[in-house]
C-alpha cells in the first residue's frame, strides 16, 4: 500500500502536468483563433471575397471617327461572342463536336475551352451573324453569347493608314492606336457570386457601369480624301510605281485634309495584307527631298536679301565643288548659259542654288533648314512619325553645303517637306500639323477642341509672298506648267530626287518624283503635295509624271471648294503649244526638252530611240497634251508584218485607238475609262490586224 | 477484492457534467454536419438529409454505447485485453482482405458490409488503451525496469501503429502514439528513460514525415500556405478564408460561402472552420470551451479514480479526445501541419463518433467510483 501511494503521487503529478500543458494548448489555439478572425480578418475577408465573386467585363463602346463633314469613319456595330460557362455544359464532348464545324475551329480545342475550371470562357469573339444564329439553333446547354462591340470602316480602304484599325481589345495603328484611350473609354464590369465550381449563387449583383469613348472629329474631308485617293489609284495604273502619296493641309491652320499612300489596306480586313503598308508613308518615310528643296534655300536667300532676280547668272551646266563636279539638269546641251537669277531659278538650275547656298553660308542655311522644322518631329497627333536627318553645321563642308541647297544628302518626311512650304504660303509662319479637330463625348458636348498652333515665324511675310509668286512663275513659266490649271494662280515646285539605296548610295535609274504646291496664291486654302516612287512606265520627271497627278487633284478639289477662277484666259500663247520634233532622241532627252513645256509625254515602246510621235512635229495643241512617242523596238527588222505588243495600260480609249491603229492592230474594246487589262500581254509578237482586246475601267473601283 | 463486493455500495451517480458535455458537444455536431453537408448532399445526392441521416443513426448507437459503457464496471474491460488485442489486429489484417476492406482514395483505411463501415484504427485506440491502463497498473509492476514495463504497451502500440501506417493513416497512428505516450508518462515512466524515448522516437516520427516527398510538401505548405494555394496550400488557405469573415459573430447558421465546395469536405476534418466562420468567434471558442470542460473534467475523474488501472483508463480515454481535438482544431487554424484528424463528436463520422462515445462512457462509470 505504501509503495503504491509513492507511485499514485509521482502519478497524480504527472496527470496535473498532462492536464496544465493541454490547457496551455488549448489556450493557445484559441489566441491563434482570435488573431484568424480579428487580427488578420479583414485581409482574409479580402482575400475569400475575391475567391467567391467573379466578374465578367462589361465593354464600353469604342468612340466613332468622323471627317470634318461629320461623315462617319470608323464605328462600332456590336458583334456575338460566343460564350461558355463550364459549370453548366453538360455534354462537353458532344458539345465541342456540334461547335466545331460551326466555329471552324478543332473538336479538341473547343473541349478544352469548355471544360476549364472558370466561371466563363471565350469559345470564338466577335462571330458572324449567320455564325451567331447556327450556334443558337443547336441550343447546347451551357453555350451562350454576350455582346460585344467590333470596329467597322464604312469606306474600307479609304484613309485607311492614317485611321488605323482594332485589334479584339485595342487599336493597333494609326489614329486608332494614338487616340486609344480617348476612343476605348473604360470597360465595366458585372461582379456576382459564385461557388467554388463558378456557378452563380443567389446574391447580390453588382453592376459598375462602363464607360462609353468619346469621338473623333477629324481635319480630314472625306471629299478631298476621295479625290486624292482616286488620283493615286490612277497614278498606281498608269505608272506601275512602288508607291504614291500624297497629302494636303490647310496652310492656314496645319489642318490635315486628305492623306494617303499606296497600296493601302483594309482595316476591315488588316491581317489579309503585308504589314508594310499599314503605314502612312508621307508622314512616317523619310528620303532626299530632291527640288523642292530649293523653295527652303531660296526663302533663306530672299529673307537675307541674298537674292535679286534681275541679277545676272551664267550657268555653264557643271561646278566643281570641293573636287567634285555638280551638273546642272541642262549639262548635255551646255548649260543654261547666260540668264538671270529669276530664269534660273524658275528652271530649276542646281549651280545657281550652290551659289545661294554659298552666299548663305552653312551656319544661316541650317539656321533656316532647322527653322523650317527640318529635322524635328513637327508633332502631328500620328503614331510613328519619322524625324529625318539634317547636318549639323559642323558636319558642314563646301560639298554638304552645295548638295544641301539643292535638296540632296539630308532626308525628310514629306510631311516636313509641306509644313515648311505652308510657312512660304501663310506668311511665314511653321504650324503644327493636326489630324483631330474636336473631341466630343457621347452626349456630343465637346470635350476639346484643336486650333491653329505656330511653332514659331521663320520668314517675313514679305518674303512669304515674294517666294510664293517666284512658285508661281514655276508654274506658269517653269517645270511646273504640267500642273498649270486654267483661271487659277498656283503656286508650285516640281522635285526629282535619286533614291538611296541601303549602302547609302543613289540607285541609278529609280526616282521619287514629287510635286508640292498651293492655291489660290491670292489666299492659299490647300496646300497638295505628291509623290511618284520609283515608276517603272513613262519618264522620268516630276514634270511628266507628278505634275500632272498634282493637277488632276487640284483641280477637282479647287472646284469641290467651290473657289472661284480669278483669271481669265488671255494669254493665248500660253495655253497653245507647238510640238517639238522628238524623232531620233531618247526618252530621257526628250523628256528634258518636254520639261518646261507644258506637254505630256506618253511612251509606247520599252527601249531605244523615238521612231515616230503623235501629234507630228510642228502641230499646235493646247498645254498639257500627251504626245506618244513609238519606241523604235516597237517593229522588228525580219518581218514587217509583225510588232511588237505594247504595253497600253493607263492610257484613255481614244489613245489606245492610236497607238493601236498606228501599229496596223485592231481594238476589241469593254468597259470605259483607262486601259487595265489588255490581251495579249506587252512584249509578245502580233501580226498586223490582229485584234487587241482592251479592257477599260474607272481605277477608283 | 472488496470490489466485487462492496460495488454497488460504493456506486454513485456519474459524473454528468461529462455527460452534458458531450451531449451538447454531439447536438452541436449534427447541426453543423448538417449545414455544412446539405448542399453538396443534394446536389451530389439528390438528398440534402443523407449525411445529416449517418450523423444520427451513430449518435444514436453512439449514445446506447456510451450509457452501456456508462453502467459497466470499469474493471470488466481489463479481463477482455487479450480478446480485444487480437481482434485489433485481426480487424486491422482485415481491411485488406477483399469483400471486406475498402479502399477508398488508394487507403484501406475501412472494413465492412453494404452501406455500414467502421475504421478499425477507432477501435484500435480504445483497445490499446484499455490494455496500457490494464498492463502499467499491475500489481507487481516495477515502472522503473522499462523492459518489463513500459515497453509492453509501447511494444504492442508500436506494431499497431505500423499497421495503421500502411493503410496509409499517418494522422491516426500519430494520435494513438500519442496517446499511449501520454498514459506511459502519466504511469510515471523514469525522466531518463523518457528521454531516451524520445531520443529514439523523434529521428523515426521525422523520418516518417519527410520519407515521402508530397507529405514533407504538405506538411510544411502550413507555415506559407500561399506559396502554393492551388495544392499543398489550398486547404488551409480555404480554412482561413472561412475563418477569417466570420470575425466575432460569424455569417450566421447555414450560410457558409466556404462550404460551397472552396473547402472540400466541409463536414469532416474541416468542419471547426465552417464553425468558425458560420458561428465566428464566439461560436468556435464554446466548441473550444465545451473541449475545456470534457479534458478537466476527464483529468479530475482520472485524479480521483479508486484505483491507478481506473486513473489510467480515464487518463486514456481523456487523452484520447483532448489529443484528437487539439490536433484538428491546430490544423484548421494553420497552427501545425496537416493531418486527416477529424474534430471528436463533432465531425461526420461513424465509428470513430461511436468509440469516442464509448470512451467516454468508460469516462463516466470511472467516475461512479470516484474517491
Amino acid at each position: 500500500m505504501a509503495r503504491d501511494s509513492a507511485s499514485n503521487l509521482t502519478v497524480r503529478r504527472r496527470l496535473l502536468l498532462v492536464f496544465i500543458l493541454m490547457c496551455m494548448l488549448l489556450g493557445a489555439l484559441l489566441f491563434r483563433l482570435g488573431w484568424i478572425q480579428f487580427a488578420m480578418a479583414e485581409e482574409l475577408q479580402q482575400k475569400a471575397w475575391e475567391q467567391w465573386n467573379r466578374s465578367i467585363p462589361a465593354r464600353s463602346s469604342r468612340g466613332n471617327i468622323y471627317d470634318r463633314s461629320d461623315n462617319l469613319l470608323a464605328g462600332s456595330a456590336t458583334a456575338e461572342t460566343v460564350v461558355a460557362i463550364p459549370p453548366q455544359v453538360e455534354d462537353p464532348f458532344f458539345s465541342a463536336r456540334a461547335l466545331a464545324p460551326v466555329l471552324e475551329m478543332s473538336e479538341e480545342r473547343i473541349h478544352e475551352l469548355i471544360t476549364q475550371d472558370r466561371a466563363a470562357v471565350y469559345v470564338q469573339r466577335k462571330v458572324d451573324e449567320e455564325v451567331a444564329k447556327e450556334v443558337r439553333l443547336l441550343n447546347l446547354p451551357g453555350i451562350t453569347f454576350t455582346h460585344e462591340t467590333k470596329r467597322f470602316y464604312p469606306n474600307n480602304n479609304l484613309l485607311s493608314q492614317l485611321l488605323g484599325f482594332v485589334g479584339m481589345d485595342q487599336g493597333w495603328g494609326g489614329l486608332e492606336i494614338y487616340y486609344e484611350d480617348v476612343l476605348k473609354g473604360r470597360d465595366g464590369n458585372i461582379v456576382f457570386p459564385t461557388d467554388a465550381r463558378g456557378r452563380e449563387i443567389p446574391g447580390v449583383r453588382r453592376f459598375i457601369p462602363p464607360k462609353e469613348g468619346k469621338d473623333l472629329y477629324l481635319t480630314i474631308d472625306e471629299t478631298i480624301q476621295f479625290i486624292v485617293e482616286r488620283e493615286l489609284n490612277r497614278a498606281m495604273v498608269e505608272y506601275s510605281p512602288e508607291r504614291v502619296m500624297a497629302l494636303a493641309v490647310n496652310p492656314q491652320t496645319g489642318e490635315l485634309l486628305a492623306a494617303s499612300s499606296k497600296p493601302d489596306f483594309n482595316p476591315n480586313h488588316y491581317n489579309q495584307f503585308d504589314e508594310r503598308f499599314w503605314r502612312l508613308f508621307p508622314v512616317t518615310d523619310t528620303f532626299e527631298p530632291g527640288s523642292t528643296f530649293k523653295l527652303i534655300t531660296l526663302s533663306a536667300a530672299v529673307e537675307e536679301n541674298l537674292y535679286r532676280q534681275e541679277e545676272p547668272y551664267f550657268c555653264a551646266g557643271h561646278v566643281t565643288v570641293a573636287g567634285h563636279t555638280i551638273r546642272c539638269w541642262t549639262s548635255h546641251k551646255g548649260g543654261h548659259g547666260s540668264i538671270d537669277f529669276k530664269e534660273a531659278v524658275l528652271s530649276s538650275c542646281n549651280p545657281a542654288f550652290i551659289v545661294l547656298g554659298e552666299r548663305l553660308g552653312p551656319q544661316r542655311l541650317f539656321e533656316y533648314v532647322r527653322a523650317f522644322g527640318f529635322g524635328s518631329l513637327t508633332g502631328i497627333d500620328y503614331l510613328g512619325e519619322g524625324k529625318g536627318l539634317v547636318f549639323k553645321p559642323e558636319q558642314v563642308g563646301p560639298l554638304e553645303l552645295a548638295t544641301s541647297s539643292f535638296g540632296q544628302g539630308i532626308s525628310v518626311t514629306p510631311l516636313q517637306q509641306v509644313m515648311a512650304v505652308s510657312a512660304i504660303a501663310n506668311g511665314g509662319y511653321l504650324l503644327r500639323p493636326h489630324v483631330v479637330k474636336e473631341i466630343r463625348d457621347p452626349d456630343g458636348q465637346v470635350v476639346s477642341k484643336s486650333s491653329r498652333e505656330v511653332i514659331r515665324q521663320v520668314i517675313s511675310a514679305d518674303t512669304s509672298r515674294q517666294v510664293s509668286l517666284i512658285m508661281e512663275g514655276v508654274i506658269k513659266e517653269g517645270s511646273g506648267v504640267n500642273a498649270y490649271i486654267e483661271g487659277y494662280r498656283i503656286a508650285g515646285k516640281t522635285g526629282t530626287a535619286q533614291k538611296v539605296g541601303p549602302e547609302g548610295n543613289y540607285i541609278p535609274g529609280e526616282y521619287i518624283l514629287s510635286f508640292i504646291g498651293f492655291a489660290p496664291l491670292e489666299d492659299p486654302q490647300i496646300l497638295l503635295y505628291v509623290a511618284v516612287d520609283g515608276a517603272k512606265r513613262g519618264p522620268q520627271w516630276g514634270s511628266q509624271v507628278s505634275a500632272p497627278l498634282f493637277r488632276n487633284i487640284m483641280k477637282d478639289v479647287l472646284s469641290y471648294l467651290e473657289i472661284m477662277p480669278t483669271e481669265l484666259p488671255d494669254e493665248e500663247e500660253l495655253h497653245v503649244v507647238e510640238v517639238p520634233d522628238l524623232k531620233g532622241l531618247t526618252v530621257d532627252e526628250a523628256g528634258a526638252l518636254l520639261d518646261t513645256s507644258g506637254l505630256l509625254l506618253k511612251v509606247i515602246g520599252s527601249e531605244g530611240v523615238i521612231k515616230d510621235q503623235a501629234p507630228k512635229a510642228k502641230a499646235s495643241v493646247p498645254l498639257q497634251t500627251g504626245i506618244i512617242v513609238y519606241l523604235d523596238d516597237l517593229w522588228t527588222d525580219e518581218d514587217p508584218e509583225e510588232v511588237q505588243m505594247p504595253n497600253l495600260i493607263g492610257l484613255t480609249m481614244q489613245e489606245t485607238a492610236e497607238v493601236l491603229g498606228r501599229l496596223g492592230l485592231k481594238m476589241e474594246p469593254s468597259g470605259s475609262g483607262i486601259a487595265v487589262e489588255q490581251e495579249p500581254e506587252p512584249g509578245i509578237k502580233v501580226r498586223k490586224n490582229s485584234l487587241i482586246k482592251v479592257h477599260f475601267s474607272s481605277p477608283q473601283d | 477484492m472488496k470490489k466485487t463486493s462492496t460495488e454497488n455500495e460504493l456506486r454513485k451517480p456519474p459524473d454528468f457534467a461529462i455527460f452534458f458535455t458531450v451531449l451538447i458537444l454531439v447536438g452541436f455536431g449534427l447541426v453543423m454536419v448538417f449545414s455544412a453537408s446539405y448542399i453538396l448532399s443534394l446536389e451530389s445526392r439528390g438528398d440534402p438529409f443523407f449525411f445529416l441521416r449517418r450523423q444520427a443513426f451513430w449518435v444514436v448507437l453512439g449514445l446506447a454505447g456510451m450509457i452501456a459503457a456508462s453502467n459497466i464496471g470499469y474493471w470488466k474491460w481489463r479481463k477482455l485485453v487479450l480478446p480485444m488485442l487480437v481482434v485489433n489486429f485481426i480487424l486491422l489484417g482485415a481491411v485488406y482482405i477483399p469483400g471486406i476492406g475498402i479502399e477508398i482514395n488508394e487507403a484501406s483505411r475501412w472494413i465492412g458490409v453494404g452501406g455500414f463501415s467502421i475504421q478499425p484504427a477507432e477501435f484500435s485506440k480504445l483497445a490499446l488503451i484499455i490494455f496500457s491502463a490494464a498492463f502499467l497498473s499491475r500489481k507487481n509492476i516495477r515502472i522503473e525496469n522499462f523492459w518489463s514495463s513500459s515497453f509492453i504497451p509501447l511494444a504492442f502500440t508500436g506494431g499497431t501503429f505500423l499497421l495503421i501506417l500502411a493503410q496509409p493513416d499517418l494522422g491516426t497512428a500519430l494520435a494513438l502514439a500519442l496517446i499511449v505516450g501520454i498514459m506511459v508518462f502519466a504511469a510515471g515512466i523514469p525522466w531518463k528513460q523518457l528521454i531516451s524515448l524520445l531520443f529514439v522516437s523523434t529521428p523515426l516520427v521525422l523520418y516518417l514525415m519527410i520519407s515521402k516527398e508530397y507529405r514533407m510538401r504538405r506538411i510544411f505548405s502550413f507555415l506559407d500556405p500561399w506559396s502554393d494555394p492551388l495544392d499543398t496550400g489550398y486547404h488551409i488557405i480555404q480554412s482561413l478564408y472561412a475563418l477569417g469573415p466570420g470575425g466575432l459573430f460569424g455569417v450566421g447558421l447555414g450560410r457558409s460561402r466556404q462550404k460551397l465546395y472552396y473547402l472540400p469536405e466541409p463536414q469532416n476534418d474541416f468542419i471547426f472552420a465552417i464553425i468558425g466562420e458560420e458561428l465566428g468567434f464566439l461560436g468556435a471558442a464554446t466548441v473550444i470551451l465545451l473541449f475545456f470542460i470534457l479534458i478537466w473534467r476527464g483529468f479530475k475523474t482520472s485524479l480521483t479514480a479508486p484505483d491507478s488501472y481506473g486513473s489510467l483508463l480515464a487518463a486514456g480515454v481523456t487523452a484520447m479526445v483532448a489529443v484528437q481535438a487539439l490536433i484538428n482544431i491546430g490544423v484548421v487554424t494553420g497552427s501545425i501541419p496537416i493531418t486527416g484528424i477529424n474534430l471528436p463528436f463533432i465531425s461526420a463520422g461513424g465509428s470513430s463518433l461511436f468509440f469516442t462515445m464509448f470512451g467516454m462512457g468508460i469516462l463516466m462509470n470511472i467516475s461512479r467510483y470516484s474517491r
